[in-house]
């Protein structure tokens, strides 16, 4: 927000996104705290963080660049596969070079996907693109239920211990603390992209395309390299997701898991970064507590799906939509008349 | 000789199981620009409906009959309900269906109790010629495929309804000028289009175990097919179809079906890469 | 058999403490997912002055695709514990059980087995019906764990996992003396082995690949599928080509269907080829057709129509228990080895006199031994983390009435599990 232009008179109203920030940020830290007597709940909170990295990766494509992206998760699951393989055939697990390792293999793999979708003579539709990730992460999914080395259908199992120096980091607080760091790191670096001279061509790119390729901006380059970054997230996510559950299968990187980001991101709010996060602990915080409700239970897709479908026909902003204004939540970077101007 | 018309009817069958699936989703794109993620649910729908009939002992050939009539009814519905409030946004209408889709399902998978289901063919068995065992129900769903084609080609290019349907696809604007109902149209060709669905559904359960994954598992070739085929149009679709369905068949016949399976995803997208405006150019991107 | 498929959500976190059960249960019956009432095997207000339970941790599939499994795992477990806690218990303490869906999804598993092993602190746990969930959940049960853990479900053997016993029939069980009596006694030598693609018929394979070709067999060609491939002419076309007069499948739903409709429909039966799947139970004839049924041969530790006067026992117990319930105790569904490891486990209590330390258990646990069972007793191999038992073949026949059932060809005492 440091960048705020004019308007003096706007006071605290219109910056609730810090005040929200805030607030998540100190009951993180204090979670665990609450929490030293039922171990099953800090793995429950340690599992909202690093799922948080994998909303925040796609509110990133989607929220900030107009990317539906359906195969999130791929980036988050091929870098979880990467980390156990090393874990499993070179039995090397340290944190300082196995995290760089997933996020450069989700940076890498994301990009790749960017190139092809993205960029080339001819602009892609959005379509394609949401069709193309849709179409990537379902045949790897396939693909990797079919491949004997990497697990197949079992996935792998036993992944080694994460290691830092020379202690092996089992879930727990010392884990959640970890991982709070690291999205904590995540989400500031995410939040300074979307709010620099680069998130001002997004803001723009969000308000209106044409016009800013008129303007002479590549945008299908600017697109590319957020969800590049967004895909270095993924990556983090999934490794961290690997050496949490101690396992990592098929299914963490179709669709399937895909879905469930797109789900965090837009209930909590797309395009506020915060939302993912509130999103990601809402839906799984529910989904425990449902848990208990054998009736219920059985249903609970069924409720994930009104949901999605209350959130995208009633309210496209998301919860955090209840608290933020619609300018401060797509940036108020674009100019005055954005209000008005439907994507 | 033998091993050719063996292999020709093998490929025909699946690629009229997928033609049949694709044909409404097609549509319904072609038409309205919804890519419809619940589709595989209406395909679901269609053969759920052919079981409950099979269960409650009125015949498969009533549930046959009923599955597109349930199932059009339902997508008229849907329609009013929810699919129009998408029109201004395809890729929210991805997510609103997909949501859908996922209620249906899993309702479905709640009433049968997460089982598998076998519904056998109202006529089994297989004919022979030249040496040859060729199902009877494969057969059929081969002849059906050719007549519903034609009959939708023939609804869609030879009746006023059908000039109509086209003509507020060209131009929805103008359309409305010359005082036809687009809504009208709209609810009418999603109507369709999951009537379409449902048939698909009721015809194939009988070679597919009936469970909450079945109509899941075609969604993402019949995406690709209509991508590979063409929106705008009602042959792009048909043809993107029928080329996947061959290459479902025919690659594992040549490589290993395990590595045939995600081969078929790529080369489906790289063409659609390539040929963006997919086999047959339409007059909506 | 684990399933690739575009998923929905995954369901986390499903979690049933023991109030959670009381309180949940009279809502599955109603919602017509378990039949029986609920709480009847729960422990007596006044049972066990002084003593404590031994917690028994279930972790089985209660929702997703392999419901129908678990759910029937989950009632055989309730049996047994009423079984046991009707008799004193084990050594004077009564057993509690601790339920956990693990969702026929290892991501949802993970977490939810973690529940079991940080929050209820059980002693054991059973439970995991596919492979993909044997590894997903083994190692938070018994290396971060540190838990005891046995697993029910008949698989592709080499689980030699410390800690971890394995209470169903391994490819050597299943093979041994199915493959010899199809090659010498049925009279068919040419194999075809069509199979779903993941680790339990790759191994199973493997093994039955070696004792086809010992006992003068061949096998014409070994291939996988997608789990949910709804086409199978190319291979239809191979087994008539290369006059194949055995297929021994190991296909699995949801592909299962189109291949044995496509298998029967090319005439393969009344050529006089014959149809073997070791998997097949009581269940299948549910989900496959009659014609395409009839005829095929299995071999497990257990059928309804096996003679033995407590598999009976048990199977009227069962009927008793769960009227009208649709989860059917078989061999398949992993529900014998489900029995047999509470059993195992009961034994080896025991004798450990109520002490229920890991290190202590396991070393009694790996010369546990029962008389009596589903199928016959059991006996754990020492040193081998497998079981010893009965294994039966059995072709599926037409009985007085129309009804198909299995009709027993042969019992094959004590098979040796030949495994680590």
């Amino acid at each position: 927000m440091s960048k705020q232009t004019s308007s003096p008179s706007r006071g605290l109203r219109d910056r609730v996104i810090p005040l929200i920030e805030i607030s998540v940020l100190a009951a993180a830290l204090v979670t665990p705290l609450l929490m030293v007597k039922s171990p099953e709940l800090i793995t429950l909170a340690t599992n909202i963080l690093i799922l948080s990295l994998l909303a925040i990766s796609f509110d990133l494509c989607w929220g900030y660049s107009g990317i539906m992206s359906f195969g999130q998760a791929l980036f988050f699951g091929v870098a979880g596969y990467v980390v156990a393989l090393v874990g499993r055939d070179l039995g090397f697990s340290h944190a300082w070079s196995t995290l760089p390792l997933a996020m450069a293999v989700g940076l890498l793999l994301s990009f790749l996907f960017a190139a092809f979708l993205l960029l080339g003579r001819r602009a892609p539709t959005v379509i394609f693109v949401a069709l193309g990730t849709l179409t990537g992460a379902y045949a790897a999914e396939r693909l990797v239920s079919g491949w004997q080395y990497v697990g197949a259908g079992n996935g792998l199992s036993s992944v080694k211990l994460l290691q830092i120096g020379s202690w092996e980091l089992v879930e727990g607080p010392g884990f959640y603390y970890l991982v709070l760091a690291l999205l904590i790191t995540s989400y500031g670096a995410s939040r300074y992209l979307v709010r620099s001279q680069f998130g001002l061509v997004l803001a723009g790119m969000r308000q209106n395309e044409e016009r800013l390729a008129f303007f002479g901006y590549r945008i299908q380059v600017f697109k590319a390299l957020i969800f590049s970054f967004a895909g270095l997230l993924a990556g983090l996510g999934g490794a961290l997701f690997a050496y949490h559950q101690g396992f990592i299968g098929p299914g963490s990187l179709g669709p399937g898991l895909s879905t469930t980001a797109v789900l965090y991101a837009l209930f909590g709010g797309s395009g506020t970064l915060i939302g993912a996060v509130i999103g990601t602990a809402l839906i799984e915080t529910i989904s425990y507590v449902l848990a208990d409700q054998d009736a219920i239970k059985q249903y609970w897709p069924v409720i994930l799906g009104f949901v999605l479908l209350a959130v995208v026909v009633f309210k496209p902003t998301g919860v955090v939509g209840f608290f933020v204004s619609r300018r401060e939540r797509i940036g108020s970077y674009g100019g005055r008349d954005d209000g008005k101007r439907r994507r | 000789m033998l091993e050719i018309v063996r292999f020709a009817f093998d490929i025909l069958a699946f690629t009229a199981v997928m033609v049949l699936i694709v044909l409404g989703l097609g549509v319904i794109a072609s038409m309205m620009g919804i890519f419809n993620f619940a589709h595989g649910e209406l395909v679901l729908l269609g053969a759920y409906t052919v079981f409950i009939a099979h269960d409650a002992g009125l015949g498969i050939w009533w549930g046959i009959l009923l599955a597109p009539v349930v199932v059009g009814l339902f997508g008229v519905l849907l329609e009013r309900t929810i699919i129009r409030r998408f029109y201004a946004s395809p890729v929210i209408a991805m997510l609103g269906t997909y949501a859908i889709g996922l209620i249906i399902r899993e309702i479905v998978r709640g009433l049968l109790g997460g089982q598998y289901r076998s519904v056998p063919e109202p006529w089994d068995g297989s004919w022979s010629a030249i040496g040859l065992n060729f199902s009877i129900w494969r057969t059929f769903i081969i002849a059906t495929t050719v007549l519903v084609i034609a009959g939708s080609w023939l609804f869609l290019t030879r009746t006023s309804f059908g000039l109509r349907i086209r003509g507020s696809l060209e131009n929805p604007m103008l359309a409305r000028a010359c005082g036809i109902s687009t809504h009208l149209l709209y609810t009418a060709t999603f109507a369709f289009g999951a009537a379409l669905a449902g048939l698909a559904g009721a015809l194939i359960v009988p070679l597919y175990q009936l469970s909450a994954d079945m109509g899941l598992r075609f969604l993402v070739q019949g995406f690709l097919s209509v991508m590979l085929g063409g929106v705008g149009t009602f042959e792009g679709p048909v043809l993107g179809a029928a080329a996947i369905g061959a290459l479902a068949s025919g690659l594992p016949w040549v490589v290993p079906p395990v590595l045939a399976d995600p081969l078929v995803f790529v080369i489906a997208l790289v063409i659609v890469k390539l040929r963006p405006q997919g086999f047959i150019a339409g007059a909506r991107k | 058999m684990s399933q690739s498929k575009i998923d929905s959500p995954t369901v986390p976190g499903a979690k049933r403490s023991r109030r959670g059960f009381l309180f949940g249960a009279s809502a599955l019956a109603a919602a017509g997912w378990t039949a029986g009432g609920p709480g009847s095997w729960f422990l007596p207000a006044a049972w066990g002055q002084g003593k404590k339970a031994i917690k028994m941790g279930i972790a089985t599939d209660i929702t997703g695709p392999i419901a129908p499994s678990g759910n029937s795992n989950w009632q055989v477990a309730q049996l047994a514990v009423e079984q046991i806690n009707a008799t004193g218990g084990i050594a004077g303490r009564p057993v509690e059980l601790f339920l956990e869906d693990t969702a026929s999804d290892p991501k949802a598993a993970v977490a939810n087995v973690r529940k079991l092993i940080q929050r209820d602190q059980v002693d054991v746990v059973l439970g995991g019906i596919t492979s993909a969930m044997r590894q997903a959940i083994k190692d938070p049960i018994v290396n971060r764990g540190k838990t005891l853990y046995i697993y029910p479900q008949l698989y592709e053997g080499q689980e030699c996992t410390k800690h971890l016993f394995n209470t169903g029939p391994t490819p050597a069980q299943q093979c041994d003396e199915l493959i010899p009596y199809l090659i010498k006694t049925v009279g068919k030598k040419r194999f075809a082995l069509p199979s779903a693609n993941y680790v339990w018929p790759q191994l199973l394979n493997k093994y039955a690949r070696k004792v086809i070709q010992a006992n003068g067999g061949e096998v014409i060609f070994e291939e996988y599928y997608p789990l949910d491939q709804p086409e199978y002419s190319s291979t239809i076309n191979k087994i008539r080509d290369g006059k194949v007069d055995c297929v021994f499948s190991t296909v699995i739903p949801p592909g299962l269907q189109p291949f044995t409709k496509q298998l029967y429909e090319s005439g393969f039966q009344q050529r006089g080829g014959i149809v073997s799947c070791v998997y097949f139970d009581e269940n299948s004839l549910n989900y496959v057709a009659p014609r395409e049924l009839e005829g095929v041969f299995s071999c497990l530790d257990f059928f309804h129509t096996v003679d033995d006067p407590y598999s009976k026992e048990l199977l009227a117990a069962y009927a008793k228990k769960f009227p009208d319930t649709k989860y059917l105790f078989t061999a398949g569904s992993a529900s014998t080895g489900m029995y047999r490891g509470i059993r195992l486990y009961e034994a080896a209590v025991n004798t450990t006199k109520g002490d229920v330390a890991r290190e202590a258990v396991s070393a009694a646990l790996d010369k546990a031994k029962i008389e009596k069972g589903p199928g016959g007793g059991a006996e754990m191999v020492p040193g081998k983390m497998h079981a010893k038992m009965n294994m039966y073949v059995a072709q599926c026949r037409k009985g007085t009435t129309d009804a198909l059932r299995w009709d027993i060809i042969s019992k094959y005492p004590m098979v040796d599990p030949k495994e680590c």
